[in-house]
């Protein structure tokens, strides 16, 4: 080929993905929402005298044509391939793929996070608890890194030191360890959760250590084969949609959740959630400050109190059995000193379930 | 606004490619200088009145100058152009690192002025400085047209990261200059060139350094990984840029001179400097350095001479006392080398020689790159297990593994490896149909990478705030 071909051939080649992908970022309509990473994007900022002196027009703007930018999906899946296999870089926005699993690095243990954490735990025993529950009991969820960082050669948090903290801490819980019931396959591989059809075991050691005794009788069925777990978007890996698994008996198809903030009853399983931007969500329909579970099958007036977090919503119907009530209180939505308007603790037995994502981030458990 | 970034890539360069080209001839330059003039606006749309001031004071005194009809006044009036353009300088950059010295010594307590630093004002500062001393030297003639001139200063391909392109070399350009097909191909490439530089090298390592100094885990490996990471960091940042503006000029028709040629390749501390931040370097030889008497001078002189010129070019990187620390710190390592250690250099092998330039250039980055001289020497004793630190842990094993591929990509492109490697296959009459063919693949490759990297809104620090 000739110089002047090459340059030719330069030139265009260029021009076309500048010209053609600036002419398409122009005239592409503004999207509102990313499905993939779950939020809203950016829209055409305000263009006034003000904005444009005081560098906001500016600074939103670029903001604006970043979220905006056309096959964007595909520009950031190709900007994650070429870290993962041209760079050899084992992550990417601090996300991780091992054993078919996408996965966050979450390392080293925060101190200062589990001490808040357990502080706040202590509030609500103190307040709540003490002289009124009948048993309580505390259980770490893994996150899915205990089961594949280290032995992919990812670092990983300390979970055993984590484990022992929080039982010598809650000194008024019986702490329950409950690594043993699950593995790397119990959790969903785009997604940060546990899938619900493996956890029976998990459920039935819990509800041991609270005396309480488990369903023994489930059927499957899936719910959605496209579930597109939170990693997925924030990895950009071009990857397979999964299924959402739920687990029935006539026991669980009978009862109702009533959500305190809305008002709304459903089933344990919500399936108009299957359609919004978390469809994990189908879980008791998601994050929500309380919500009460009843069981009209239930030993009459036995009731569990569960503080937890989004874990909690898939392992939540799982404990069912034995209680005509379930409370499900998030202090990360809802103030401390107001769960006592929603739940009375005499008598009740009481679940603290959090995931270790949380616990070594906690900030949002409110104080 | 910054090369690297979508607004630039997809809304202004086509609208100022289109625009100027479409532009008849007589019309580029003011084309350039007010699509310049947007480019600096859009991150300080205040300084640009700070900048036209500029403009208007240097274009004028010169013309002034012109006309004075004794040696006296072209020299006053030189002064004072140049007190004007450094007043600026020194009042946005310097002012805070005076008051607070002042206050340390003296006990007072005058507040700050804590101004935000006009982007891109040490590099336009000595463009200017240096048209006003050509000018009185009488090495070029002052510019008559305000608009040329006003383009020469605020040329946006290299205003905010250099390299200082001199106004006699490029004075004959700015009215008279070709495009050709040839000169945008290589534009292209260059730029190209260094946007990947920039984006997918720079941006991760100095992701690996901002992990380093977020991290709990600090080991003597992990001080080392970050001081080489840093080292790569801030030259494919650097060069990347001048890479991208000296691509940008030649599709503008313009010449600008190398900035960088790869200095992590030298032997000697001398040498570096002659292939780093070549521009900064020849203008303080030529503005500073020889008027003061250069090295035609008693030692005593010359030392002076040369201590005055990196005590200077560290301050000019940065107002704080690390910088000047670094700047006298490569000012002593070229006096020992001038007057005892360049005959043993000279017979040493190669690799020692590369070892010792490595060595010493990590330690004047990691003292660049500190927060203030206690970070400096914390970092210094970090390095060399001073601090009682472990040899190694579990996250500094992760970002070793991690980023092994990158350490060794990196270090292969800061060398000419792979630039004469190519050149070689583009000799030979079947590797050079091949690399024809794949060359513009490869650069539009990188430019949509770069791009998936920007669309996911990748950390993409902007180095040059406190230069």
């Amino acid at each position: 080929m000739k110089k002047r071909t090459e340059y030719i051939y330069t030139a265009v080649l260029m021009a076309v993905l500048i010209f053609g992908l600036a002419i398409f970022a122009v005239l592409k309509p503004a999207d509102e929402f990313s499905e993939s990473e779950r939020r809203p994007l950016k829209q055409l900022p305000e263009l006034s005298v003000e904005t444009i002196l005081n560098g906001n027009f500016m600074d939103n703007f670029e903001d604006y044509t970043n979220d905006q930018f056309p096959l964007r999906d595909a520009f950031r899946s190709i900007k994650a391939l070429s870290r993962y296999y041209l760079f050899g870089l084992s992550d990417n926005n601090e996300l991780y793929f091992a054993e078919g699993h996408i996965a966050k690095l979450d390392f080293p243990l925060d101190e200062d996070s589990i001490n808040y954490a357990a502080d706040r735990f202590e509030d609500l025993y103190n307040k709540y608890m003490a002289g009124k529950a009948n048993k309580v009991v505390f259980s770490v969820v893994p996150d899915k890194g205990f089961y594949i960082a280290e032995e992919n050669g990812y670092p990983a948090m300390d979970y055993a030191a984590m484990q022992e903290f929080f039982k010598n801490r809650l000194d008024f819980a019986e702490y329950v360890d409950i690594t043993g019931t699950l593995g790397k396959d119990s959790y969903y591989l785009t997604d940060t959760h546990w899938q619900q059809q493996y956890l029976t075991g998990t459920a039935e050691k819990i509800l041991s250590a609270l005396g309480a005794s488990a369903f023994d009788n489930f059927e499957e069925s899936v719910a959605t084969e496209e579930f597109h777990g939170v990693y997925y978007g924030q990895s950009a890996l071009p990857l397979k949609p999964e299924k959402i698994v739920c687990l029935h008996n006539a026991e669980l198809d009978g009862m109702t959740v009533l959500n305190y903030e809305t008002g709304k009853e459903t089933g344990v399983y919500d399936f108009d959630k299957l359609g919004s931007k978390d469809p994990y969500e189908f879980y008791l329909s998601g994050p929500s400050p309380v919500l009460e579970v009843t069981n009209p099958n239930g030993e009459e007036g036995r009731k569990l109190i569960i503080f937890r977090d989004s874990f909690g919503s898939s392992i939540g119907p799982l404990l069912m059995n034995d209680y005509e009530k379930i409370f499900l209180v998030d202090t990360r939505y809802l103030l401390p000193d107001f769960v006592g308007n929603y739940v009375d603790f005499e008598g009740a037995d009481v679940l603290m379930l959090y995931s270790s994502l949380v616990l070594n981030e906690s900030s949002t458990i409110k104080k | 606004m910054l090369f690297s970034s979508i607004p630039f890539l997809y809304y202004f360069l086509p609208l100022v490619l289109i625009t100027y080209f479409a532009a008849p001839k007589k019309l580029k330059n003011a084309v350039l200088f007010a699509y310049s003039l947007v480019f600096y606006a859009w991150g300080e749309p205040v300084y640009v009145f700070l900048m036209a001031v500029s403009i208007v004071s240097a274009w004028g005194l010169a013309l002034l100058m012109e006309k004075a009809k004794t040696q006296k006044v072209r020299k006053i009036i030189m002064i004072i152009s140049v007190v004007i353009s450094f007043s600026f300088l020194a009042y946005f950059k310097y002012a805070d690192f005076f008051i607070s010295n002042f206050n340390a010594a003296t006990g007072l307590s005058i507040p700050l002025l804590k101004l935000a630093l006009p982007v891109g004002i040490s590099f336009y500062t000595f463009q200017i400085a240096s048209y006003t001393i050509d000018v009185y030297r009488g090495d070029t003639k002052a510019n008559r047209n305000i608009v040329n001139f006003g383009a020469y200063v605020v040329l946006f391909p290299q205003l905010i990261a250099g390299p200082i392109v001199r106004y006699v070399d490029i004075a004959e350009m700015l009215e008279n200059r070709t495009h050709t097909l040839e000169k945008t191909a290589y534009g292209i490439k260059r730029f190209c060139l260094g946007l990947g530089k920039k984006v997918l090298l720079a941006n991760t390592f100095g992701e690996l350094c901002s992990v380093f100094r977020a991290s709990d885990e600090k080991t003597v490996l992990f001080y080392w990984m970050y001081a080489a990471a840093f080292m790569l960091q801030i030259y494919f940042d650097f060069s990347g840029y001048s890479d991208m503006a000296i691509g940008l000029g030649r599709i503008f028709g313009f010449t600008f001179l190398e900035n960088f040629d790869f200095p992590f390749v030298s032997k000697s501390i001398t040498e570096f400097w002659r292939r780093w931040h070549m521009s900064l370097g020849s203008w303080f030889r030529d503005y500073v350095y020889i008027p003061l008497g250069g090295n035609r001078v008693k030692t005593p002189r010359f030392l002076f001479n040369i201590f005055v010129v990196w005590f200077l070019t560290g301050f000019w990187h940065g107002a704080d006392w690390q910088f000047i620390v670094w700047g006298l710190f490569y000012g002593v390592m070229l006096v020992i080398e001038k007057m005892w250690l360049k005959k043993y250099l000279d017979k040493a092998p190669a690799f020692l020689c590369h070892i010792y330039v490595l060595f010493l250039s990590a330690i004047g980055f990691v003292i660049f790159n500190s927060v203030n001289m206690a970070g400096a020497i914390e970092d210094l004793k970090g390095m060399f297990g001073f601090s009682g630190l472990p040899l190694c842990g579990t996250e500094t094993l992760y970002y070793l593994k991690s980023f092994a591929l990158m350490f060794v990509v990196g270090s292969l492109l800061a060398t000419p490896v792979i630039k004469n490697l190519l050149a070689k296959i583009d000799s030979a009459k079947t590797g050079g149909k091949i690399l024809a063919v794949l060359r513009p693949i490869g650069f539009a490759a990188i430019l949509i990478i770069v791009t998936g990297y920007l669309a996911d809104g990748s950390f993409n620090p902007f180095f040059y705030f406190r230069f």
